[in-house]
């Protein structure tokens, strides 16, 4: 710290300005066009004028209220199966990985080389109707005769959460591998069963990993649209869905505008509560 | 101490005891390589379907093996130009946005200035905001200002929610960063610029080379974003959407398999390397 | 300490403040750096441009199906040199208004020199209205005397200054014969419980509406708000019930061609490019939906070769083999009403077989049950928001 910055108060301000820049023109400043647009009133064929329609957020609220929830609450369930799903290969391979831990994080990572659509569409293969995997749970009497996977939040839920892995798996194997085996060792020589050395021990330490990755799933799942447009029926739609469709087909801007900042409102509140329970610093990376 | 204790507990366990613990040890193993099935399966049908033949217009089921797919993998109209668009977007959006995140990681690890826990707000937030009002933000500003929708506003839109990604990769090895060296190259007389041209630069390429490669990763796979922003360009995510409300021709599935395999080489490489070197190192 | 205050801060602070009403009022004042069209409504250029850019509907044209290409834009592209980028990115017509209107109001080019939409929902009227379709160059469409008599005079375009019919069509159910019994009636589609989940509606308030309408015993020609609101809620109920798998544009027929539907709410000539023989197509009982597609040219298009091409389409033996296609070839043709006089005959000759169409030849029996839906209704506020919360949120 001591070393460059003594003599060079400018550098800093240098190097910074143009990305910095560009992010407050490209992001910054649309978001305050947004926030404008979503304060405004009127229809596309004669248009808007500002007059601090604050009843956009309320009228968002109350007509799309079953989407609200319906996002939050498939992007909560996604998220923990994918905790649950990735916790144990993320262990596996911190721990029992070896020399091969980088090829085996490699076979995590693979899948999502394919385009995200591209994935998504063959799980629309692989859940169609007469496909394999419906016609086993039929014989299986897990779905009925008539039963279906596609087009119910079964198949929406399923896809956010492979779609979203990743997101899950890679920052809990980062945290569970930099876990000192000596620790779970000792705990074992202090009498500890292997179950009660992970609870202990292991889960705890491993707990920064499933912040991150619990946050980097779920800020995504939440404003996702593309599982439940090729995956769900119109029963199962998400607020994303809704607010493409407000943007893009009914061009009900105000309302649309309103309905992203909920969305961002929610989302951040959830992390700031995060942020709460874990300190900014792990969250921004300020810790640095 | 416990050393009296253990033996005779361990005499008691037997066959069945052997058994469990055979298991309970490889379970974890059986876990792991069927969530990887799991992970691969729908990567399989793509591959799979690449291959297929079908009779009208529709891939969905299984009619017959054939290369021609592969052959004439732009046999679809806009299929190349999609995949040309996406290419030059993810190349020069990954470039621009390294460096603009280079400069800031550089910034903010090495100096202490006003603003700091500001700058790493921002950095966050484009992060922790949906794509989709990314998406919707940028395409408000544009309708604004009049803009033609088309090559710039896409290429504006993917170097915003690249610059993020790049100071985080960057700023993660600059932090583990050993100034000693640097220190060293000053003390035998290097001024600051030639330190970093030779001591700083070549330590932190790895991370400058993996904020580029996660930058064109990301680039070439946005869908959310491009979609509210391209006018009537169409870069390769848009072409599938479109494509799936017709019937996806099996060359889209080519196109897939392709930037998987591309993909998956290059990292395979990197990693086998990374493992020669770290065998060689011990 | 102000002399810290950065250039960031300040838009920071100005967009997330009170300043937001201000900095955007600014930057819109200062920011026209859009390209305003450049498309001359005053002189047209007699030159044809090396592409002409082409939106339309999937299923849409004669395709063939061996090497995926249109057999009539090949031979457009002999004849006159031009090549004709041919993209079906049009679903809805909803969707494809949202898309393009941005651009549109604000004068500027969607680079397409043609797009089609249809005349059974407002935006067709909406864009002539606006302006933002260029005037036919008539002199260089001298077919347009082939138009059909019922035809010539629609009420969105009395003189035919800004369009010319694509195809005209009839919206009914299609149904899958190895997944269900025949699916003849709105009640079965809407109400039969064995169809639970397996079904679409069509997102296009000008065809679902129409249909439930007729099955109600009310006159879609003329609607009222009761009538409205029967053939409304007897949609919602059914959405609600679950037994409506999905609102649909066009892309009910992959779902369809996949067996992943029973049966679909659709327009009439898709079958036959799907070509599923289990797949059939009927007006329903009480009666279906007629309406026609139109060709228009945006701002900024080509007018010179956009009119050019629709004199090609316009002559009969064009047209003609774009509806029957030829089987020998493995080509698929339209398989919708042509609106050009002549063009029956000519497929007669290309393909006898379709003289039995009734896709392509209507019996008096169908066109007499097909009905236009009211186009002022299309217009009310009301039942239009209604509709697109039900089918899009």
């Amino acid at each position: 710290m001591n070393l460059f910055h003594r003599h060079r108060g400018l550098t800093p301000y240098l190097l910074l300005a143009p990305g910095i820049l560009f992010l407050a023109v490209f992001f910054v400043v649309p978001l305050g066009f947004l926030a404008y647009q979503s304060l405004e009133s009127g229809n596309i064929d004669f248009g808007y004028s500002f007059t601090w329609e604050w009843s956009n957020y309320w009228n968002a609220l109350d007509n799309y209220r079953a989407q609200f929830i319906r996002s939050l609450e498939y992007a909560a369930i996604a998220t923990a199966l994918a905790l649950v799903l990735s916790y144990p290969v993320a262990y596996w391979i911190a721990f029992r990985g070896g020399r091969w831990k980088n090829l085996l994080l490699l076979f995590i990572v693979a899948p999502f080389f394919v385009t995200y659509l591209i994935r998504t569409l063959a799980w629309e293969t692989i859940l169609s109707d007469n496909g394999f995997v419906v016609n086993t749970l039929q014989s299986l009497h897990i779905l009925g005769p008539g039963g279906r996977l596609l087009a119910t939040s079964t198949a929406v839920v399923a896809g956010i959460t492979y779609n979203f892995l990743p997101f899950m798996a890679l920052p809990l194997y980062v945290s569970l591998e930099q876990i000192d085996g000596r620790l779970i060792e000792a705990a074992e020589d202090l009498y500890a069963s292997k179950l009660h050395a992970f609870l202990r021990v292991t889960l705890p330490l491993s707990l920064p990993g499933i912040v991150a990755g619990t946050l980097l799933t779920f800020i995504p799942a939440a404003g996702d649209f593309i599982n439940a447009q090729l995956l769900g029926s119109t029963n199962n739609h998400m607020i994303g869905n809704v607010i493409q469709s407000k943007f893009l087909e009914q061009t009900d801007y105000p309302a649309a505008a309103a309905m992203s900042f909920i969305l961002m409102a929610g989302i951040l509140v959830a992390v700031f509560l995060y942020a709460r329970l874990v300190g900014t610093e792990q969250l921004t990376g300020t810790a640095a | 101490m416990s050393t009296v204790a253990v033996p005779a507990r361990r005499e008691r366990r037997g066959f069945f005891a052997a058994a469990w613990a055979f298991v309970k040890r490889h379970v974890l193993t059986v876990y792991s390589i069927l969530f990887f099935a799991y992970l691969l399966l729908p990567i399989a049908v793509v591959v799979v379907f690449s291959f297929n033949n079908p009779t009208g217009k529709f891939n969905y089921t299984w009619q017959g093996f054939t290369w021609d797919n592969w052959r004439y993998w732009d046999g679809v109209p806009g299929i190349r130009s999609s995949i040309v668009l996406s290419l030059q977007i993810a190349l020069l959006a990954s470039l621009v946005a390294t460096a603009l995140g280079t400069a800031i990681a550089l910034a903010l690890v090495r100096y202490s200035f006003r603003g700091r826990a500001s700058t790493n707000i921002l950095i966050f937030l484009p992060l922790s905001a949906p794509e989709i009002v990314l998406g919707a933000s940028l395409l408000t500003l544009f309708l604004n200002l009049n803009v033609v929708f088309g090559f710039w506003t896409i290429l504006i839109a993917h170097i915003m929610f690249c610059i993020s990604f790049a100071v985080v990769t960057v700023k993660a090895r600059l932090v583990g960063f050993d100034r000693h060296l640097e220190e060293a190259a000053m003390d035998l007389g290097a001024n600051e610029w030639t330190t970093f041209q030779k001591v700083t630069l070549p330590l932190i390429a790895p991370a400058i080379l993996a904020a580029l490669l996660l930058c064109f990763a990301i680039s070439i796979d946005d869908f959310v974003v491009t979609y509210f922003n391209s006018g009537n360009r169409i870069t390769f995510p848009l072409f599938v959407w479109g494509a799936a409300r017709i019937g996806a021709p099996p060359q889209v599935n080519v196109i897939g398999t392709a930037i998987f395999v591309i993909a998956l080489t290059a990292m395979l490489v990197n990693v086998l390397v990374q493992m020669r070197r770290s065998k060689g190192a011990t | 300490m102000t002399d810290h205050l950065t250039r960031r801060q300040l838009l920071q602070r100005a967009a997330l403040g009170g300043a937001a009403i201000t900095v955007p009022g600014i930057l819109a004042a200062c920011g026209s750096s859009g390209t305003k069209a450049s498309g001359g409504t005053t002189s047209v250029e007699q030159k044809l441009a090396g592409t002409l850019n082409f939106s339309n509907w999937t299923l849409y044209i004669d395709t063939n199906n061996k090497n995926h290409t249109h057999p009539s834009l090949v031979e457009f592209k002999k004849k006159f040199g031009t090549n004709v980028n041919y993209v079906e990115d049009i679903n809805d017509n909803a969707g494809f208004y949202g898309k393009i209107q941005g651009q549109l109001s604000r004068g500027q080019s969607i680079g397409r020199d043609i797009i089609v939409l249809t005349d059974n929902d407002r935006y067709l009227s909406q864009v002539i209205k606006k302006g933002w379709a260029e005037k036919l160059d008539k002199a260089a469409i001298p077919n347009i005397k082939n138009l059909v008599d019922v035809q010539k005079h629609p009420n969105f375009d009395p003189n035919r200054e800004f369009s010319l019919p694509w195809q005209s069509g009839m919206t009914g159910i299609a149904y899958n014969d190895t997944l269900t019994d025949p699916v003849l009636s709105v009640d079965d589609l809407l109400e039969n419980p064995k169809l639970k989940g397996k079904i679409t509606v069509l997102n296009s308030m000008g065809d679902a509406i129409t249909i439930v309408m007729l099955a109600n015993g009310d006159d879609p020609t003329k609607v009222t708000d009761k009538s409205w609101n029967a053939a409304f809620n007897r949609i919602k109920k059914a959405a609600d019930n679950k037994q409506i798998r999905q609102f649909t544009g066009n892309d009910y027929a992959p779902a369809l061609a996949k067996g992943d539907l029973a049966a679909a709410m659709s327009w009439s000539g898709d079958i036959a490019q799907i070509g599923n023989k289990h797949i059939h197509w009927n007006v329903p009982d009480a009666g279906g939906a007629l309406w026609t597609d139109n060709m228009l040219i945006p701002t900024g298009g080509d007018v010179y070769t956009a009119s050019v091409y629709m004199n090609y389409v316009y002559d009969p033996k064009v047209q003609g083999l774009m509806e029957a296609g030829d089987p020998k070839r493995d080509i698929t043709g339209i398989y919708y009403i042509p609106p050009v006089k002549g063009a029956g005959e000519w497929a007669k000759k290309f393909d006898p077989a379709v003289a039995s169409n009734p896709l392509i030849f209507p019996t008096a029996k169908m066109l007499d049950s097909v009905k236009i839906f009211d186009s002022k209704a299309l217009n009310n506020q009301k039942y239009v928001t209604q509709w697109q919360d039900l089918v899009s949120a």
